[in-house]
Parts: structure tokens; sequence; C-alpha cells
């Protein structure tokens, strides 16, 4: 199977001074030590772990919007640590899909408005652009709340809309943080079902971080996180220790 | 672009409380330039057209040695031949009328005090055809054909200072042209107010042949030119100008803006004023709404992180910022015009009027004229300002570390 992610020897440490350069910096938290991690093409890969465990660190690593301290990611064959800021936008714009604890949905647009987002900054046509947002709110399930603002949808129905926004310019991977964090049971239980169901029936590569034993029950393959460090990958005979 | 645009237009109106404090503060400063521009471009209308119609006419015709050297004596550089010159500039488009003039000085005497004139002599039937208005305190205008004693109108201060009345008599002493000193009786028929108090305090107007035959000359000093508009002095001028250029004398064609000294100088004040206030205006707006700006993007700080790690450009981000700013600047432009305009309707409605200002004794009317050009003006000043306004908030947004940005509370 093609390799999606490529996650070699990565470190991420922050700074705990104000990261001036007048200013070395002198102590350091360290999110990350070390990981690895391999991501084939159509996965449904959980990063779990406790809070502070580094999850979201792993996840703003490989989605592009962090850049790690050391080692290196290639997303879809791309080498990340080499790309210049503008080389990174234009990779999360064309190959990632993101998903957010708290929905990030742009309140000022419709639901079908904010589905369409990532197609307007890839400067796709505006016909085109309609098929599409109407195919993703489909298979959201959401067709009859397009015209809708984000504050007239329930939680369930943000997230699925976020969902939808994800997978609209059929990226080759999509991160979800904490997707079901904000969520009752039901809803939590009809995203993971949705997200599965994505996973299976358009082959998408699903990378989520959770602690939510309802989202991990379905999770074909688990890596754990602890303070910073992969302490097992059930991919793996005996997991990855970093 | 379209959605762009709607997104900038939606985020506008997304605290709405806040964006109508910012249109309010915005307009209220188009709406203060336009009432202190527009009151500005009455002042300077009133100030021209009472110049103009106080008897300093549209243009005026000289002798060129009268801006060349002092006259030795009086009318030394008068114009000779000028009925043929009146006649002249009667002829062009848009001309209503010739009034000659001959400008004079000596001393006026009660027979127990005598004081020092400056005189002015006209030709009442021209002088009346032009519309130039004379403001009598008593009395009446001279007559243009009077049978038998001289008549003369003298100012307020002068009136006062030698304590007359109409009806009263002076007698005028002034040296004629060939240096010899004449004197004529006077019956005071007006006293008049021209508004300026050092003026009133020493001027005396007769009739044009009553003065010549002081004089003994028949020369003019100058010939001032009416026309039916001030706004066609130019188009006139350079019609007429060339005309004069074939007569025998060497003549000079002046507009009124060119004599009008009083006029140029209080215009560069007033206008260096309303720049300043102009400038101030766009410092207020500038200021305030960067902090406004400034909120804003704090409080979109997730949003902006999650437009960003989807792959936005930061150009972007920037540019919806300074659209969303220039939106407000453009919404608080129209506020401010149809507020100001709507104030400057019930203010020139109010009657209102303001002191006199120093050395006029009439009190101006407080009058706000609508000038399209300042409408444009000051709505361009406050647009361009909210759009630097928004430089800094935008720049700042667009350089956000997303996942800072993504984990802002």
């Amino acid at each position: 199977m093609e390799e999606i992610v490529n996650v070699e020897a990565v470190s991420r440490r922050f700074s705990l001074d104000d990261g001036s350069p007048h200013h070395p910096a002198h102590s350091f938290v360290s999110a990350l030590s070390d990981a690895s991690l391999r991501v084939t093409a159509g996965e449904f890969l959980a990063i779990s772990g406790p809070s502070g465990s580094g999850k979201t660190t792993l996840l703003n690593l490989i989605g592009c919007i962090d850049q790690p301290t050391s080692g290196r990611i290639l997303v879809d064959g791309v080498d990340t640590s080499r790309l210049k800021p503008g080389s990174m936008a234009t990779l999360r714009r064309e190959k990632i899909g993101f998903v957010f604890q708290t929905f990030n949905l742009i309140p000022v647009f419709t639901a079908a408005e904010n589905v369409e987002y990532p197609l307007l900054i890839q400067g796709v046509g505006s016909r085109e652009r309609r098929l599409r947002v109407a195919e993703a709110l489909e298979s959201v399930g959401l067709s009859a709340r397009a015209q809708q603002r984000p504050d007239l949808l329930s939680g369930g129905e943000r997230q699925r809309v976020a969902v939808a926004r994800a997978i609209v310019h059929r990226p080759a991977l999509v991160l979800a943080d904490e997707p079901t964090a904000n969520l009752d049971t039901h809803n939590a239980t009809q995203l993971i079902d949705l997200m599965h169901g994505l996973n299976r029936r358009l082959g998408l590569t699903f990378i989520f971080s959770t602690h939510d034993a309802r989202l991990l029950e379905h999770t074909e393959r688990i890596v754990r996180l602890c303070d910073g460090e992969v302490v097992s990958d059930n991919s793996t005979e005996g997991g990855s220790r970093g | 672009m379209a959605k762009f645009l709607l997104l900038a237009f939606r985020n506008v109106f997304r605290n709405r409380r806040r964006t109508m404090m910012t249109l309010f503060m915005v307009g209220g400063g188009v709406a203060g330039l336009l009432l202190v521009g527009g009151f500005f471009a009455f002042m300077f209308w009133g100030l021209r057209e009472s110049t103009i119609n106080s008897g300093l006419g549209h243009m005026q015709i000289f002798t060129a040695d009268h801006f060349n050297r002092d006259e030795v004596r009086v009318l030394d550089t008068g114009i000779d031949n000028w009925r043929q010159v009146a006649a002249t500039a009667k002829t062009g488009e848009h001309v209503r009328g010739v009034a000659p003039r001959i400008d004079f000085y000596g001393m006026v005497s009660n027979g127990d005090k005598s004081s020092v004139f400056v005189g002015s002599a006209v030709d009442p039937a021209a002088e009346s055809s032009l519309g130039f208005r004379t403001y009598f305190i008593s009395g009446r205008d001279l007559d243009p054909k009077p049978g038998g004693e001289v008549e003369a109108l003298i100012g307020v201060g002068l009136a006062k200072s030698m304590n007359v009345k109409v009806g009263d008599g002076l007698t005028l002493l002034a040296m004629t042209s060939d240096g010899a000193l004449n004197g004529v009786d006077v019956q005071i028929v007006g006293i008049v107010n021209s508004g300026v108090a050092e003026m009133d305090a020493r001027y005396l107007r007769i009739t044009l042949p009553s003065a010549q035959r002081l004089l003994q000359s028949d020369r003019v000093t100058n010939l001032v030119v009416g026309l039916d508009r001030t706004e066609n002095t130019d188009e006139v001028a350079a019609e007429l100008a060339p005309r004069l250029r074939g007569l025998p004398q060497k003549l000079v064609l002046k507009k009124w803006i060119d004599l009008a000294t009083y006029y140029k100088q209080v215009r560069t004040l007033f206008s260096t004023i309303f720049v300043f206030l102009g400038v101030i205006a766009f410092f207020m707006v500038l200021m305030s709404s960067v902090n406004t700006l400034l909120m804003t993007m704090f409080e979109r700080t997730r949003e902006i992180g999650t437009m960003l790690a989807m792959g936005t450009p930061r150009a972007w981000i920037v540019a919806l910022f300074m659209l969303e700013a220039t939106l407000i600047g453009i919404l608080g432009a129209l506020v401010g015009v149809l507020g100001g305009n709507l104030l400057g309707f019930i203010l020139n409605h109010s009657g209102l009027h303001l002191p006199p200002p120093p050395g006029n004794t009439y009190p101006l009317a407080f009058k706000v004229l609508h000038v399209p050009s300042l409408m444009i003006g000051s709505s361009l000043l406050v647009i361009v300002s909210l759009a630097l306004a928004s430089i800094l908030p935008a720049i700042r947004a667009s350089r956000l570390r997303i996942a800072e940005a993504l984990s802002h509370v």
C-alpha cells in the first residue's frame, strides 16, 4: 500500500522563554520525543493517550501547521521539513483535511459555504464547487441543512459539516483532533460511524487523536502516546518506543 | 472573489453594536468635515460675491502704467479714451456693464474741522446697473443727473467724525491733475456703511463728472466690468484681453481674484484650518479604528487559525481584513454624507447667525453649502484612513502561529 505519512524520529520542544532571538531559551518542555510512525493510504488510525501526552502536537506536525525541532515528516512523499511556509500552505490546502474538536466553522457562512471554502481557496470553478459541496453534504447526511448557519445547527451537525469540509477537496489525508470531545454519546457514535463509513467507502485516510473509548472500539490501529513518546502501536509487533 | 466579498461583508456585521459604533464614529468624522467644509465654502462664496458686488466687479481695466509707477499727480496714470475702452468691453458676451471710476483723496471740512478722505467717483447709473450694493444708514444714493449742488455719500465713521448728517454741507479740497488746489462744496445725500470700520472712517463718494471737474481731468482711474456670473470670469477675460491690446493706450485687465487680497488671505487661512481639521479627523479615525480592528482580530484568532490551517494564503487574510475595514469606511462615509447633508439642511433652515468677524459690522449667516467635491474628498479620507488602520491588525492576523491560534480561547 502507498505510504501517506512517514514520521521519522520527530521531536518537538517548546521554549518556556518568550521566544525572542534576543533571549536565548534556557528551559524547554518536550511535547514529543523521537516519535516515529508510518501510515499507509486508507488507514483509520487513532492516536490515543492522556491529556498532555502529545497527541495534538503530533497531529499539528503531520498537518504541517507546526514544524518539528528535530526529525522529519513526509506527507504523500513530500519532506515537509524542507518546505517554505507558502509551500506548506499549498500542501495543507491540497492534501489535508482538518476536523477540529470545537468544529471551527466560519460563523458567518452557511453550512454549504463552509464546505465550499476549501474549494474556494483552491480556485475551483463555481459550477464544480456547487456539485462537490452537494456531494459532500449528502455524504454526511446534511443536504437539508445546507443553508443553515452554524449557530442554528446542533453540535453533531456542526461536526458533520466540519467533516464534509475536510473531505470536499478529496484530500490524501484527514486529520481530526479529538473530534468527539464536544459531542454527546449519540452524536459521537454517529460521527464515528460516519468517519468509518467514509474511510471504507472512499478509501480516505483518517488520523485522529482521541481518548474516547467509543471511538477506539471502532479503530483497527491505535498508536498510544505517553509523555510525548510513542508507547505502543498495535500495527507493529510490540510497538515502537521512543 | 464574490464569496470573499460576501465573507468580508458578513464579518462587518458580525458584531452589529460595535460596527454601528464604528460607523457613527467614521460617519461623525465625515459629517463634521462636511459641516465645517460646507460652512467655509459658504463663507468663501459669500465673501467672493460680496467682494464682487460691493464694487470690485468681476474684472477691472487699468493702464499698464498704473502698476508700473506711482502717480506724480492725480490721474497721471488714468485711462484717456475710457469711453472707447468701455464700449469695447461692453461688446463681450456675458458682460452686463462697465462702470468708470476715479480714485482720489483730499481734505474734507465742515467749517470747524478738517479730515482726510479717500474718495471714489462713480457713474451711479452704471454702478446700479451692475448691481453693486451700497448699505445706507440714512439718505439715498447719488442722483445720476443732479440739478444743482454736488451730491456726496460719506462713510458712517466720517459722518460721525465730522458731526454731519444727511442734508448738511461739506467742502472738499483736492489737487487737480495740473497740481493746483481745487475745492468744491458738496451736499451729503446719504451715509453708508461698507462693513469695514476703517474704510467708513475715511470714505466719500461723488459722481464722476463732479470729480472730473474737481480734479480738472477727463480721465478715469479704471473701468469696472460686471458679468452675468462669476464663473464666466476666465472665459470673458481670455476673450477681452486680446481686444484691449488693439487699443491705442496700453491697458491691463485684472480679474477679481487678482484684486481681492482680503478674500485670498481669508481663503488661505480657512483652507489651512480645514486641512488641519482634516488631518485631525484622519488620525482620530485611524487610531480609534486600529483599536477596534485589533479587537476584532483578537476575537477571531481561532477562526483565522482555522482558515490558515486549511491552507488559506496569508495574503488573503491581509486582504480580508483590509477589505472589511474598507467596507466599514465606505459605509461610514455613506452615513457621514447622509448625516452631514441632513444636519446642513437643518442648519440652513435654522436662521442661525454668527457674530460679525473682526473689522466687520454685519453678523455672518451660518449656512452650509453642499459641496460634492467635499463629500467625495471626506469620504475618500476616511476610507483610506480605515484601510490604513487595518494594515497592522491584518498583518498581525496573517502572521499568527496556526497551532497557537487554534488553541486560542
